[in-house]
């Protein structure tokens, strides 16, 4: 029900040439457009026109390592998200309504938290003399503490919790339209649970997954405040080092630069996951 | 609909009616902008009559960002000495009306023609006693691993401090710092590279090393200070304390700038630097306040530990301030 929902607010599921587009696109024009133009011109005329900050931006080897480090923490907290949530969808899905709406109710409350709060709760947590830590020692089962903040590891826990909603959601959608029937065809035929899933689940789900995964992958690209604190300096990502280039730096062209390359590969993604997937199938659940 | 409409507007208009007697304060928040609002702010609108707004945190690109558009609405903001220097030569402050901010007390290092001294803090050495055997004295401390194993924990944003405590700790005299000898810094820092966890605010200090997270860290006097109220055990090493100073600002353009000035002309007063000293644990910026302070307070200050203690020389860092960031963050990404 909720991923229907979702699926119907998609702008593209406008009626064509109808007059309340118009709104619409009068509040794209001005929220999206507007900004992204004035993005660009400062990018090309601060401090001075050219195009001097895009030649500083792929001349910094800081800044390219930013850069592939953010794609690569993106990339690791989607594939990872995928993994977690999927079971989860499942289960939702073939829960009894009743106890399914309130296994939702968990889910979406947890994502109306205070962002900041859950993510010093991770710290908490995760620190080498967090609760983590501190139980597996005292069971005996580790005897350093595991390095599970400041780095890759912490970043991607932080992250794959906060996007797990935003996969499960798209993802309940679609393995609720999926008939039962079909598995239990599957396994009629001698197909084994893993070979059901695989050919039949799987391929059948493949919309949802897309959904989810692409919103997850775009959203992660350009997170703050979760890798800042959970992170170390050697996988910093891009959204930390342009506030720091505009905040501290004032240093606004280079950031209006940087903002504006994430933005353009942000888009080429999505129109490269719109040619695989389909354009109604990949924007369905978002 | 139309309720909520005449409803706002009537909020609207009040709000700009009342603007006459009101004015926008801005600092870093925490137990710093507290002791602001309780020391200046509380007296001053009681005294003048005008009402102060907090708001914050301090972030340089909304200031600008103000200034740039033509709609400044913060009126007093607490900001690091070299911004101050960079951002007067920008042009994005107003000059600070001397006619009605008395001078003649304000000590000279932290007030200039655009900024006047908000209160002045030390970087100290502070570890936490129940993770640390031993009793660790300086800087060179905080790269000897063998001597005290554990993480240590630094400021993370390009800033003065940390390149100053690495040349210290691989032997600069204090007198050569600068110019700052960046390769030697950052070979200094190579060596303990690995055991750095950074802190990005004054809260996130002090949980690392009250958790014991980090053993040893870099902190603010004042944070270190509000760690022992709280009876948390942490010790401190005042040798070659590091002091640099907050200032005071009006953004160019403030709405409300006569009374950002009486504002200033309060908080710097000896007794509001006094009751501020007193909340915060940082140092007065005018020389009368000691005196309306008590003997316990005053030992709290970086006042009291004037021996080793080494100006960050926020001239240098106000002019060199981009290319120190470049290599900062090339080597931290690295």
């Amino acid at each position: 029900m909720q991923g229907n929902s979702l699926r119907r607010s998609s702008v593209a599921g406008l009626p064509a040439g109808s007059g309340s587009a118009l709104p619409a696109l009068l509040l794209v024009g001005l929220f999206f457009i507007v900004p992204v133009v004035a993005l660009l011109l400062r990018s090309v005329t601060d401090p001075e026109p050219g195009l001097q900050n895009y030649a500083a931006l792929f001349g910094s080897g800081t800044y390219v390592r930013v850069f592939l480090n953010t794609f690569l923490v993106a990339s690791v907290v989607t594939a990872v998200t995928i993994l977690v949530a999927f079971p989860v969808a499942w289960m939702l899905a073939i829960m009894p309504p009743a106890l399914g709406s309130i296994v939702f109710g968990i889910i979406i409350l947890s994502m109306w938290t205070n962002l900041l709060t859950r993510t010093y709760a991770w710290m908490v947590l995760l620190q080498r003399t967090g609760v983590i830590n501190r139980t597996l020692m005292g069971l005996g089962i580790i005897h350093e503490p595991l390095p599970l903040i400041n780095n890759l590891a912490g970043v991607t826990i932080g992250m794959v919790y906060i996007m797990l909603p935003f996969m499960i959601l798209p993802l309940v959608g679609t393995l609720r339209a999926i008939d039962p029937m079909t598995l239990r065809a599957a396994a009629l035929c001698g197909a084994s649970p893993f070979e059901a899933f695989r050919r039949i689940l799987l391929p059948l789900s493949l919309p949802g997954i897309a959904a989810g995964g692409l919103m997850v992958f775009v959203m992660s690209l350009g997170y703050f405040v979760t890798p800042a604190l959970l992170g170390g300096t050697s996988n910093m990502m891009l959204a930390e080092m342009i506030a720091q280039t505009v905040q501290s730096l004032l240093n606004w062209g280079l950031g209006s630069a940087a903002a504006f390359v994430l933005l353009v590969v942000t888009m080429a993604l999505y129109a490269i996951q719109l040619r695989l997937v389909g354009a109604k199938r990949a924007g369905g659940g978002i | 609909m139309k309720l909520i409409l005449t409803g706002l507007l009537a909020g609207l208009l009040t709000a700009t009616a009342a603007k006459a007697d009101e004015m926008a304060f801005t600092s870093w928040g925490g137990t710093t902008q507290e002791a602001q609002t309780k020391s200046w702010a509380a007296p001053f609108e009681a005294s003048s009559g005008i009402k102060v707004l907090q708001d914050g945190p301090t972030d340089y690109g909304k200031l600008k960002a103000m200034v740039d558009a033509g709609n400044v609405t913060w009126d007093v903001v607490d900001v690091e000495m070299d911004f101050a220097i960079k951002a007067a030569k920008d042009g994005l402050l107003e000059p600070i009306d001397y006619a009605v901010v008395p001078k003649a007390d304000l000590d000279p290092r932290f007030s200039n023609e655009h900024a006047v001294g908000s209160f002045y803090y030390s970087f100290v050495l502070a570890w936490n006693k129940g993770t640390v055997t031993g009793e660790p004295t300086g800087w060179a401390d905080m790269f000897d691993t063998k001597k005290f194993p554990g993480k240590r924990t630094f400021y993370k944003w390009s800033a003065p401090g940390v390149i100053e405590i690495a040349l210290l700790a691989d032997g600069v005299p204090a007198d050569k710092l600068y110019p700052l000898d960046l390769d030697r810094a950052f070979k200094k820092l190579d060596t303990i590279k690995s055991d750095i966890v950074w802190w990005g605010g004054g809260a996130e200090s002090q949980q690392l090393i009250a958790s014991g997270e980090a053993a040893f860290g870099q902190l603010w006097n004042g944070r270190v200070f509000a760690l022992q109220q709280d009876g948390t055990d942490v010790g401190v090493a005042w040798n070659q304390n590091l002091t640099a100073a907050d200032v005071l600002v009006v953004p160019k353009g403030a709405k409300n700038k006569d009374s950002a000035m009486k504002f200033l002309a309060a908080a710097t007063s000896p007794t509001g630097q006094a009751k501020f000293a007193e909340a915060s644990g940082y140092a007065p910026i005018n020389t009368k306040a000691k005196a309306e302070m008590p003997a316990d307070a005053v030992k709290a200050l970086p006042d009291a530990h004037v021996d080793g203690q080494i100006n960050l020389d926020m001239n240098y860092w106000a002019k060199h301030r981009d290319e120190i960031a470049t290599r900062w963050y090339a080597w931290q990404t690295k």
